[in-house]
């Protein structure tokens, strides 16, 4: 009895040692770079596919969410990509696994994406549920990339294209700080205190503040569930309680909720707002002048570049020169908004 | 059919007191004074709550609510529930804002097939609870996603097939939610206009009567001759209404429509009805009730903010009092 156990235990030390010692060697053989290595590549949403030809037709699938307008450009840039990739051979499906980002909603999507002998995908892992199921793509020889967003857990996808939520939060603090004279009352409206997003850009910039302009007060943090109309009613009491409020920071959606209600009350010029993305509602009240910035993330590379990337890595071996592809964080203001942007008809 | 009638009118002559008396009475006073208490407490801790600016900011924050609550009481008084308002107020608003925007109607007339949609909606609802025998929980939660995609259906296709906000900047229409008669918000006036009009009506016709018949004693009510499938029929087609109004006014506040309008508004509006006195046995509840309940949890979000409280406190804070005021009223039930 005591013996066999010792067997049984000592042949699972040796298979794991086994199984450790090949996927090290796999890896080795890969040099994929380390899981939380950070760059920002300068090929940046208008990366090529290497010019080789596969023997066999490819598909790649990229999931994502068609939710909100945040995800136009996303998906423009994953079209782009597959018709960049269409003389190759190589299909690129972009697939819309359910109406919210959950962990259950793109883990069943992956294991799909696995059963349909998918050659590679791209998935948003905002949530740490996710990563298992990364890991059964990946030990079923498909590699994964990531984007948008992607959980701290680690596993094994090979690259992340997005932003650094906590150096948008501190660009966001920066901007905010520059805007009211480095001095004053603030407020922050975040999306949801439970997203791990909203959560990191919110300290991004409370950190900043407290680092580096102790004479900024956080007067009040509040969540409206991404929803403009509950950002107006809380943007209205932020101004009811401090008549001298400077500043009003929105982390995910609905700051023209908030912009609508500064606007309304004529404080445009005493209030400055930050807030973030390109979606046509912001950028209007940017162009108004009643929304101070916004910081951009760069949608269209996030939807771009992992189809493209991971067409290179299998059929040409490359590898990019880290794991973590930071996309630009852009502070678009009332001056630079013709750059980004143009009001559709 | 006389027989029908003159019960009718048993239940309409009920509640023939004072309009004052039938006041003090009415068992939402606890809650309207604990409102009341609240309100004192607040002007006390901060300077800002009485200010006009501020009171009109949170009844104005408050009537969509109460709007859809008035609906959602009379569901609940005839012992049903509806889950999916959140999703018909999106749908609906959708539409209007869809149909103007983009398909270039004559504004009034996509507001009023707004409200068709949100018509059909309920009375589809109130068709599956009544014909189909479906529990009313299971109905409303079935069309609470089928209103939520269709509200991603209405909203795509302008920009490729990615759900998009749409623009809602009709003048007019939008007056319905962002509109300012002097100071007072517009919501206001429509809020006080539909409580006071369903207020008689739940207590002065013979169709209001029903409603409460059909909720203390369903079998009761139908052996004496009150049609209870059509009773659950119009308040569950009247809520879609009213959820449809209340989506069209929230479009009209940002001139916007939003595809995650009313996600969770359906909590919010069941825990003002309840809040009211409301019991969802059903039976007994009244619009007055869900709009003093309605006020409780905007006093206590405004009171959050001002006094510059923790949000997870505020989140305990609503539900500790929601379970508060429902405990309370069955503790003064047992001892009447």
């Amino acid at each position: 009895m005591k013996k066999s156990s010792i067997g049984i235990l000592l042949f699972a030390v040796l298979s794991i040692m086994l199984i450790a010692g090949v996927t090290a060697v796999f890896a080795a053989d890969e040099a994929l770079p380390a899981f939380d290595s950070v760059c920002q590549p300068a090929d940046e949403g208008t990366v090529k596919p290497v010019d080789i030809k596969p023997e066999k037709p490819m598909k790649i699938a990229v999931l994502g969410l068609e939710n909100n307008p945040f995800w136009i450009p996303v998906k423009e840039g994953t079209l782009k990509a597959a018709e960049e990739l269409k003389p190759y051979g190589v299909t690129v499906d972009w697939i819309v696994p359910g109406d919210q980002h959950t962990a259950e909603v793109f883990g069943a999507a992956i294991e799909a994406a696995i059963a349909q002998e998918y050659d590679a995908i791209a998935t948003v892992a905002g949530d740490a549920g996710v990563a298992p199921f990364i890991d059964k793509a990946v030990a079923a020889g498909i590699p994964v990339a990531t984007f948008n967003a992607e959980t701290l857990t680690e596993n094994g996808r090979m690259i992340f294209v997005g932003a650094d939520l906590t150096k948008q939060g501190e660009a966001a603090g920066k901007a905010m700080a520059e805007a009211i004279g480095g001095k004053g009352k603030i407020a922050i409206i975040t999306g949801f205190f439970a997203v791990e997003a909203h959560e990191l850009r919110r300290k991004g910039l409370v950190d900043y503040l407290a680092a580096n302009y102790p004479e900024i007060e956080i007067v009040a943090t509040v969540e409206n569930t991404d929803k403009a109309d509950i950002a107006f009613t809380q943007a209205n009491d932020f101004m009811s309680a401090n008549p001298d409020l400077a500043g009003i920071y929105v982390t995910a959606g609905g700051p023209f909720g908030a912009a609508k209600a500064v606007e309304d009350a004529g404080k445009a010029d005493s209030i400055k707002l930050i807030s973030y993305d390109f979606v046509d509602e912001t950028m209007e009240y940017v162009q108004k002048g009643i929304i101070y910035g916004t910081v951009g993330q760069d949608p269209f590379a996030q939807g771009h570049d992992p189809a493209i990337r991971l067409f290179n890595y299998l059929v040409g071996g490359q590898v990019p020169e880290c794991a973590r592809l930071l996309t630009r964080s852009d502070l678009v203001t009332k001056d630079n908004i013709d750059q980004f942007w143009t009001k559709p008809e | 059919m006389a027989n029908q009638t003159a019960k009718a009118q048993s239940f309409k002559d009920k509640p023939k007191k004072s309009f004052f008396a039938s006041i003090l009475k009415t068992r939402e006073i606890g809650v309207f004074l604990f409102l009341i208490v609240l309100c004192i407490a607040m002007s006390f801790l901060s300077e800002y709550f009485l200010k006009p600016q501020n009171l009109f900011n949170v009844l104005r924050g408050m009537s969509t609510t109460a709007i859809m609550a008035i609906g959602v009481t009379m569901i609940i008084i005839t012992g049903g529930i509806d889950l999916s308002i959140g999703s018909v107020m999106a749908a609906s608003g959708m539409l209007t804002a869809r149909l103007i925007t983009v398909h270039g109607f004559y504004p009034w007339l996509a507001f009023a097939i707004g409200i068709g949609l949100g018509v059909v909606l309920g009375a589809i609802n109130g068709l599956v609870v009544t014909r189909l025998r479906v529990n009313p929980f299971i109905t409303t939660l079935g069309m609470m996603s089928v209103a939520r995609g269709l509200t991603y259906l209405l909203a795509s296709g302008i920009q490729g097939t990615v759900a998009s906000n749409i623009p809602l900047k009709d003048p007019g229409v939008g007056f319905l939610g962002g509109g300012y008669i002097g100071p007072v918000p517009f919501p206001l006036i429509e809020m006080i206009f539909f409580v006071i009009l369903f207020t008689y009506f739940l207590n002065h016709t013979v169709l209001g009567r029903q409603i409460y018949a059909v909720g203390s004693n369903e079998s009761a009510a139908h052996l004496s001759g009150v049609n209870d499938r059509k009773v659950k029929l119009f308040v569950y087609t009247l809520t879609g209404a009213f959820v449809a109004f209340g989506g069209i006014m929230n479009a009209g506040l940002l001139s916007t429509a939003m595809t995650n309008t009313g996600t969770g508004s359906e909590m919010d509006v069941i825990a003002a009805v309840v809040l009211g006195g409301t019991s969802l046995s059903g039976g007994e509840g009244t619009i007055i009730g869900a709009v003093i309940g309605a006020a409780i949890m905007a006093v206590i979000r405004n009171a959050f903010v001002l006094l510059k409280l923790p949000q997870s406190a505020q989140t305990i804070v609503i539900g500790v009092v929601i379970v508060m005021a429902v405990a309370l009223d069955q503790l003064r039930k047992r001892n009447k």
